[in-house]
């Protein structure tokens, strides 16, 4: 495929890119951009790994081709600890026990970050449903549901 | 002795300084700097692929690899014959780095290319060119022992990789004399670790024959003399080198060894570094699940419940290759017979080989597989005695101070209280109609002391820094359950300091002392030993400078030293002063924890592991009779790993691995068509989600282990042991007839229902 350039808002700063538009924005972010925070797991938007927010929306970034990121906010996991200081949310992971082995935390956080967004209250359920889409081999989920109520908690404050 | 019980963020947090003390690679994890091995490029870094056979079983007539050779941008294209290594194995060598003249199942790897990206060597793979004949297969491993069935390994004739028989007490005569016999047949399928982060590499071979591996393994010291072995290598001239590991299980103990091996080939034939990564689907399709198992069972009771003997004849689906799955089949087809009173055993145990993936190992080695059979079995008993299946296995409980009828020895043991906890925690005498209960129990070994006879132990190394922080070195391996955090704990506990100021320094083989890593819940019981060794001996070689510096006594005071003169000598001084007295060098000290040697004979009877750790899992079901669905209301798991060193991190370990048990029970498992994977993917293979877990309410009994660092004993395997038994139990408790398969799948229990309502 022919290629393009992609312009988009990525964590704050505009970015132009020249790459295929079908290639995955995984890959743009990853392979071309250095931002190897973003993680990959099945490549089929299966076990949400890539999770990043577009336009405050998590997708799995596997599945977006990098054309459909044109005129977009584009956010990763680099985006929330930046000056240094953890986000609400990812001090709450800390907190909580919720990393283990870590590679599914960006996604999770990812996740975590554009349902408080949107609900800054959630019930258990609501965080449930919210990351159904990311999967987690070590934790069983219960201190990642801990630590997303846990950060709703020092949102609010 | 039982010291104290306590409830998750309820009372202590762990050792002191716990509350509040997280492993500095969290940080990096949680912001997404952690590196793990799909991250990590070297310069001039080549990208590997390899052509895998599409078919089941076959000879391999001819490979002509000239056109990919000519592709621009190839580096590097390897077949079998070219590459002059020797079979290779863990138990035994059954397997070459490329098929030479055979294939023996659909993955199989035919040859490998090496590229300057993953597009042209995908592409080059496509222009290899590999006559097969194939031959006929078997997929059944009853159909694979029967005669006149296809062979897969001329070595190895009726298909039967190993094999073992177990004969203890009189258990033909305990059958005879009986009141109660039942038996009956279970079957379980190939379950995958399900790390999220797929098995990567990267193979520099270095001149002068060197390699350097960057892959994240659970034994690294393990793996590196294994590729010595097959690259033709010296061992202190291979040195792997562990990023961050993204999940392990069991199932990166030794990760791929094919993988890395063809990396190394790739790199060396190349002279550039080479990186290899299995796909998500290659993960299913040719990673190592751990052995399908077909248990049928007989157990002998007397009259007022007690165990007589037990009566065990198993098969297990091997694959098309081995790697460790005859040390699984042998925990599988033993450790259960030592979790009760059991006077006589009479057990086989076949592995046996099939054209499907080769298999490997899975968190609890099998133990989870039988404890499914044994605990359902007990269960069935209790029905047939009119006895309450709690009060069944109490009166049958091993206890301390007991040998099992293997020769086990248990040291600290809750076991009898781990089970009443459970039940009382999830109301067993207060069960409600509607609803089904179920109970099961586990052992599981604490720090194997067989895995090599004559290397039991581990050790570690302890520095004092000119910064006054110290610094352990271990070969053991932190993969996100915790262990470099609880070697914080217990150095920081031995040298009275708080766990910050204490390092950790391990995943380099050229750096630590050799370690067999992280397998057999060594890690906090053998390696944490060790680490507390090491500090205890660090600190009397502070003291003794402290009091060379001080010229007079000192005695310690918090991390520090106070003379008699009532001076107070800091670390930060002691390491100066030591740094300059000895023109560079540091003060170090080394922990070597021996155990004992162990009694294990022939047969295989003897004591197997340091100390042994207990459990008791308890859930209440529900079952939709319209459409088969299960859900899991509540769970419960009560644990005696000992002395808890970090409350936060072992209940991670628990909800962890009890999300593991439910999905083996629930959702899980391997399905094949004609030996070809038919669900390679997280959505067909269905490992749990958010959505998919219950309440999980976890419960430590906190015993003192004579041997384990403080009083701690292993924790992160017999998590999942006790898990698919007590769902199993629960769903025939509300059925009212038994189960004999898992994973219970809606479509599954509608079946079952199905078929009763029509045999009434």
């Amino acid at each position: 495929m022919d290629k393009q350039v992609v312009s988009f808002n990525l964590n704050g700063e505009a970015v132009r890119v020249r790459c295929d538009p079908f290639s995955s924005l995984l890959s743009l972010l990853r392979d071309r951009l250095g931002l190897l925070g973003t993680k990959a797991g099945c490549g089929r938007g299966e076990c949400g790994a890539c999770t990043v927010l577009l336009d405050g929306l998590a997708v799995n970034a596997c599945l977006v081709p990098a054309g459909k990121a044109e005129g977009l906010n584009v956010e990763t996991i680099e985006n929330l600890s930046r000056g240094g200081s953890l986000h609400p949310i990812q001090e709450a992971f800390v907190e909580k026990g919720a990393v283990q082995c870590g590679f599914c935390t960006p996604g999770m956080v990812m996740s975590a970050h554009a349902l408080l967004k949107s609900d800054p209250a959630p019930g258990r359920e609501e965080i449930r449903k919210a990351i159904s889409g990311n999967l987690c081999r070590c934790s069983g989920y219960v201190q990642i549901e801990e630590a997303i109520a846990a950060a709703a908690d020092k949102l609010k404050d | 002795m039982i010291r104290r019980n306590i409830k998750a963020g309820e009372g202590k947090e762990g050792f002191p300084g716990a509350r509040g003390f997280y492993d500095p690679e969290v940080w990096a994890k949680v912001t997404g700097r952690a590196r793990y091995g799909i991250d990590l490029a070297l310069p001039g870094m080549l990208q590997g692929k390899i052509l895998r056979s599409p078919h089941p079983h076959a000879l391999i007539r001819n490979v002509d690899l000239s056109r990919a050779r000519s592709l621009p941008g190839v580096r590097a294209v390897l077949s079998g014959t070219g590459l002059g290594a020797k079979p290779y194995g863990i138990v035994f060598d059954d397997e070459n780095p490329l098929a030479l003249d055979r294939v023996r199942y659909i993955g199989d790897e035919v040859a490998a290319v090496a590229a300057v990206d993953e597009q042209t060597a995908l592409e080059a793979l496509q222009m290899i060119s590999v006559e097969y004949e194939p031959l006929s297969a078997v997929f059944d491993p009853e159909e694979a022992l029967l005669k006149g069935a296809v062979t897969l390994h001329d070595d190895f004739p009726g298909n039967i990789a190993w094999e073992n028989r177990i004969n203890r007490g009189e258990a033909e005569a305990a059958f005879k004399d009986a009141d109660l016999v039942v038996e009956d047949t279970y079957a379980l399928p190939s379950f995958h670790p399900g790390y999220i982060e797929p098995i990567s590499c990267i193979a520099e071979s270095e001149k002068f024959d060197g390699l350097t591996l960057h892959t994240a393994l659970q034994s690294p010291h393990i793996v590196r003399e294994i590729l010595a072995g097959v690259l033709g290598l010296s061992i202190s001239r291979v040195r792997v080198i562990s990023p961050v590991m993204g999940g392990g299980f069991g199932g990166r103990v030794y990760g791929n060894l094919k993988l890395y091996l063809l990396a190394a080939f790739l790199s060396r034939a190349a002279g550039a570094p080479v990186k290899m990564q299995l796909t998500r689907e290659e993960e299913f399709t040719v990673g190592r699940p751990m052995v399908a198992a077909m248990i049928k069972m007989k157990m002998a009771l007397k009259e007022d419940g007690t165990f007589l003997a037990r009566q065990a004849d198993i098969i297990t689906d091997n694959g098309a290759y081995s790697a460790q799955a005859p040390w699984v089949s042998k925990t599988l087809s033993e450790r259960n017979d030592s979790l009760y009173h059991i006077p006589s055993i009479s057990t086989r145990v076949r592995l046996v080989y099939t054209n499907k993936v080769p298999t490997g190992q899975y968190r609890a080695y099998g133990n989870q597989l039988a404890n499914f059979a044994c605990e359902s079995l007990i269960d069935r008993a209790a029905g047939k005695l009119g006895m309450d299946p709690l009060r069944l296995r109490l009166k049958n409980c091993i206890g301390p101070g007991d040998t099992s009828v293997h020769g086990l020895q248990i040291k600290s043991c809750a076991l009898s209280r781990c089970l009443q906890d459970a039940a009382d925690a999830i109301g067993w005498t207060e069960r409600k109609k509607g609803r089904g209960y179920g109970i099961s129990a586990a052992i599981h070994a604490g720090g194997s002391i067989v895995f090599n006879p004559d290397f039991r132990g581990a050790s570690a190394r302890a520095r004092l820094e000119l910064d006054g922080r110290v610094t352990i070195v271990t070969g053991e391996q932190d993969y996100g359950q915790g262990a470099h955090g609880a070697f914080a704990l217990i150095a920081a506990r031995a040298l009275s300091r708080v766990p910050g100021e204490i390092n950790i320094v391990s995943r380099d083989t050229i750096l630590t002392p050799f370690s067999i890593g992280a397998l057999g819940m060594r890690q906090t019981t053998i390696g944490g030993r060790a680490v507390q060794l090491a500090a205890e001996d660090l600190l009397a070689r502070i003291r003794d400078c402290a009091a060379e510096l001080a010229g007079e006594e000192v005695v310690p005071e918090g991390g520090a030293f106070r003379t008699s003169s009532g001076r107070l000598i800091e670390p930060v001084g002691i390491a100066a002063f030591y740094c300059a007295k000895t023109s560079g060098l540091a003060l170090t000290g080394e922990g070597r924890y021996v155990p004992e040697k162990s009694d294990y004979d022939q047969s295989g009877y003897g004591n197997i592991a340091v100390t042994y750790s207990f459990a008791a899992h308890a859930c209440e079901v529900e079952i939709d009779r319209e459409t088969g669905a299960l859900t899991v209301h509540r769970f419960v798991a009560v644990h005696d790993s000992g002395r808890i060193v970090n409350l936060l991190t072992a209940r991670g370990q628990v909800y962890g691995g009890v999300a593991q048990g439910l999905g083996m029970a629930c959702s899980e498992g391997y399905i094949f068509e004609e030996g070809r994977v038919a669900n390679p993917t997280f959505s067909g293979y269905r490992i749990p989600t958010a959505l998919d877990l219950p309440s999980i309410e976890t419960l430590f009994i906190q015993t003192d282990d004579p041997e384990g660092p403080y009083g701690a004993k292993g924790l992160g395997e017999i998590v999942q042991v006790p898990t698919p038994a007590a769902v199993a139990n629960a769903v025939a408790n509300a059925l009212g007839e038994p189960v004999n398969e898992l994973p219970l799948t809606a479509e599954k229990i509608s079946r079952l229902l199905h078929g009763w309502e029509c045999a009434d």
